[in-house]
């Protein structure tokens, strides 16, 4: 499995070729924006780790650019002020971040399940799994130990966005677009409204949530592991 | 505001279009009047021009007297004996004629005297105004550069100039201010002054009248003097003034530099000495350490990095906000939502005290940046933990106001005596009985200025049980400045 990790910093591309390499990843390590879309065409990893406050490139340019030619999963490395940054990231197709400074377990994680949705692309299975929950995707039914869990055709739709991309961090926008169609995008309080329903539903506590995450003024992510 | 010309005598006007009118038509008056009641009998035209003598010389000053009593002295005689043409033929013409002269002289004189006294009352009224209006505009307080900008464009007017420069140096500065007005054309007659202050002088004031102005007369120029002298003043302590609050922010600011250098570099240091020390301990070769110990070892060091960020990232805060530079990223926020993570990733870091989240249905979205909001609660909720005694209970509570949202963090602490309460907003202020726990005293600062930039409220209540509750209001809309 070949990594990619784009950082102008020496310490932390040392850190992550040591803990990615322990972690059995092939790791290659640049320290431009420049250098990382030539890596990117030329070496084709199969992830790339990407910090947004390079020297030469803005991050986010640095994503379209990998992105005219290639899918594979980026996830952006930034600091905690830069909301926005990463919002704009995400959208311009970053699957994921993570917030410096991390702990190794959290990146693993993050990289595994954009690994997972990469080597998925193929037609999810018509039934996922999450423990007691089922989602026949065929079916648009929904059981809870067995119990059917009777969602608005809305609340399926949402919950249909986020168990088939289990991990990924998704923007609001991406969320309403999906869900409510193409002309939204800004409407965060239906969101809001209908991710409130979805998990009082299926019994989800957002202060210690089992299933949704919250990233607030980003998005939300489907935290449960697949388990059929 | 003009200052009026100075004349060599005030009490004698100078002769004017108007004191010939006045005195040819008062007397052209009476000679009409004269002519009609001639056949009264003789006298009674004499009478008459004594009166339009007095009339002229009262309402038009000592030279349409004396031009009237002049004309009546030359047609009184001709009314009273048309037939000898223009000649004094009698003694008492000529005595009429020095009569006439007379009562103009006497009536001019008085009525110019008034007029005089006058003329130096208005102006003297004009003059102490302008120093007034000076003082009152010069003294308020403000910088060194204003007060001359001020004084520059208030001489203007009063003195009818087209241009008024002042040049000082202050403390080794050199400021100049310049009033010009541009209908005027340039070049006429100008006036320097120094302007000193406790006889050091300090610069200069230029005032420069329009082309073909009046020069500046010497009580203009004393007026100009005093006016120099108030700006010079004004000046002086505008300059104190400065230095003072200099002098004031310099200690504000090394007592701060003092509290926070002792703080951060004990707060920085702690942690770093215990990862140095379970890195160094990890490494050592010779040590015989135990899985268990070893896992000690590298949770110690996990959460001393925990710590360590959190204090950087409190430190940055705090210089972002005496920058001016904390401005939030507003976007439409449910403050729910930001309590919900922030509780969800406190709960394990508060180990024994538990949490608690009370959220109120319906609450609306509100224009705040999410990423100062969760610090403000992320500190809050720390803030808590700390004073908790272990098995206690944190409770977040989210509710609405009429003009926005209201989130509540109480403890079960021991509470903050009411004196305190506004102080835990200062930065590095720790409670006395508190100085050796951990925690840089910056959370609540950072905390207030996050809410202070959001336009919102945050204060220190009791709680029905003793303990401590800080709470914050949000209003819903960004306030929009008037």
């Amino acid at each position: 499995m070949k990594v990619l990790v784009v950082d102008d910093e020496p310490q932390i591309r040392r850190a992550l070729r040591t803990s990615l390499e322990a972690h059995g990843y092939v790791v290659d390590t640049v320290g431009t924006g420049d250098e990382g879309v030539v890596a990117a065409a030329g070496t084709h990893p199969e992830l790339v780790l990407l910090d947004l406050g390079l020297p030469d490139m803005d991050g986010t340019e640095v994503i379209r650019r990998i992105r005219a030619f290639s899918e594979v999963p980026i996830i952006v490395l930034s600091v905690r002020e830069s909301q926005t940054d990463k919002v704009a990231a995400l959208d311009a197709g970053a699957d994921d971040y993570v917030t410096k400074p991390f702990g190794m377990e959290e990146l693993l994680a993050r990289s595994r399940a954009a690994l997972r949705r990469r080597g998925t692309e193929e037609p999810t299975a018509p039934i996922l799994m999450f423990g007691a929950l089922q989602v026949d995707l065929a079916r648009r039914l929904v059981t809870d130990d067995g119990e059917q869990v009777r969602l608005t055709p809305t609340e399926y739709g949402l919950l249909e966005a986020l168990v088939t991309n289990p991990g990924k961090l998704l923007t609001h926008q991406w969320l309403l677009r999906r869900v409510w169609g193409q002309g939204y995008g800004t409407e965060t309080t239906y969101l809001r409204t209908y991710v409130r329903a979805l998990r009082k539903k299926l019994g989800d506590d957002a202060s210690a949530p089992a299933l949704i995450v919250t990233e607030p003024g980003v998005g939300y992510r489907w935290i449960a592991e697949p388990t059929g | 505001m003009r200052v009026t010309t100075e004349r060599k005598d005030p009490r004698i006007d100078q002769i004017s279009w108007r004191a010939v009118l006045v005195g040819l038509v008062s007397v052209a008056c009476a000679a009409l009047l004269a002519l009609l009641t001639r056949g009264l009998g003789p006298g009674s035209s004499v009478a008459i021009f004594m009166l339009a003598v007095t009339i002229a010389a009262v309402s038009g000053g000592i030279w349409a007297g004396v031009i009237a009593a002049v004309l009546a002295s030359l047609i009184g005689p001709v009314i009273e004996h048309p037939d000898l043409g223009l000649q004094f033929e009698q003694l008492r013409d000529v005595i009429a004629a020095v009569v006439f002269l007379a009562i103009a002289a006497v009536v001019g004189l008085v009525v110019g005297n008034a007029a005089a006294e006058r003329r130096r009352a208005t102006e003297r009224e004009r003059e102490a105004r302008l120093l007034a209006y000076l003082s009152t505009k010069l003294l308020s307080g403000d910088v060194p550069d204003r007060v001359l900008d001020e004084f520059v464009d208030v001489l203007l007017d009063p003195f009818g100039l087209v241009a008024c420069t002042v040049q000082v140096t202050l403390d080794g500065q050199t400021m100049a201010a310049t009033a010009t007005r541009e209908d005027l054309e340039r070049g006429g007659p100008s006036e320097i002054v120094p302007v000193v202050v406790a006889s050091i002088p300090l610069g200069t004031l230029t005032a420069e009248r329009p082309l073909r102005g009046r020069p500046f007369t010497k009580r203009e120029r004393e007026l100009l003097e005093a006016a120099t002298r108030q700006a010079a003043v004004a000046l002086d302590r505008a300059r104190l003034d400065a230095r003072a609050r200099l002098a004031q922010l310099d200690a504000e600011t090394n007592q701060l530099r003092a509290a926070m250098f002792s703080s951060v570099t004990h707060d920085l240091r702690t942690p770093l000495a215990s990862i140095k020390a379970g890195v160094t301990s990890l490494l050592d070769e010779s040590a015989t350490l135990g899985e268990e110990q070893e896992h000690d070892l590298l949770l110690t060091i996990l959460e001393e990095t925990d710590r360590l960020n959190r204090l950087v990232g409190n430190i940055l805060d705090l210089a972002r906000i005496r920058a001016g530079a904390l401005i939030p990223r507003r976007v439409p926020t449910a403050i729910d939502e930001v309590a919900e993570v922030v509780v969800a990733r406190m709960r394990s870091r508060l180990g024994s005290v538990r949490l608690e989240l009370q959220v109120a249905p319906d609450l609306p979205e509100i224009a705040a940046d999410p990423v100062q909001l969760d610090q403000v609660l992320t500190n809050l909720l720390e803030n808590a933990g700390r004073h908790s005694p272990s098995d206690a209970t944190v409770r977040v509570q989210v509710g609405r106001t009429d003009a926005g949202v209201r989130v509540r963090v109480s403890d079960e602490g021991p509470g903050i005596p009411p004196e305190q309460r506004e102080k835990v907003f200062e930065a590095f202020y720790r409670g006395r009985e508190e100085p050796e726990r951990p925690g840089s005293g910056l959370g609540l600062a950072i905390a207030r200025a996050i809410v202070t930039a959001h336009d919102g409220r945050i204060w220190v209540e009791e709680t029905t049980g003793g303990g401590t509750a800080v709470v914050f209001d949000l209003p819903i809309e960004e306030e929009v400045p008037a």
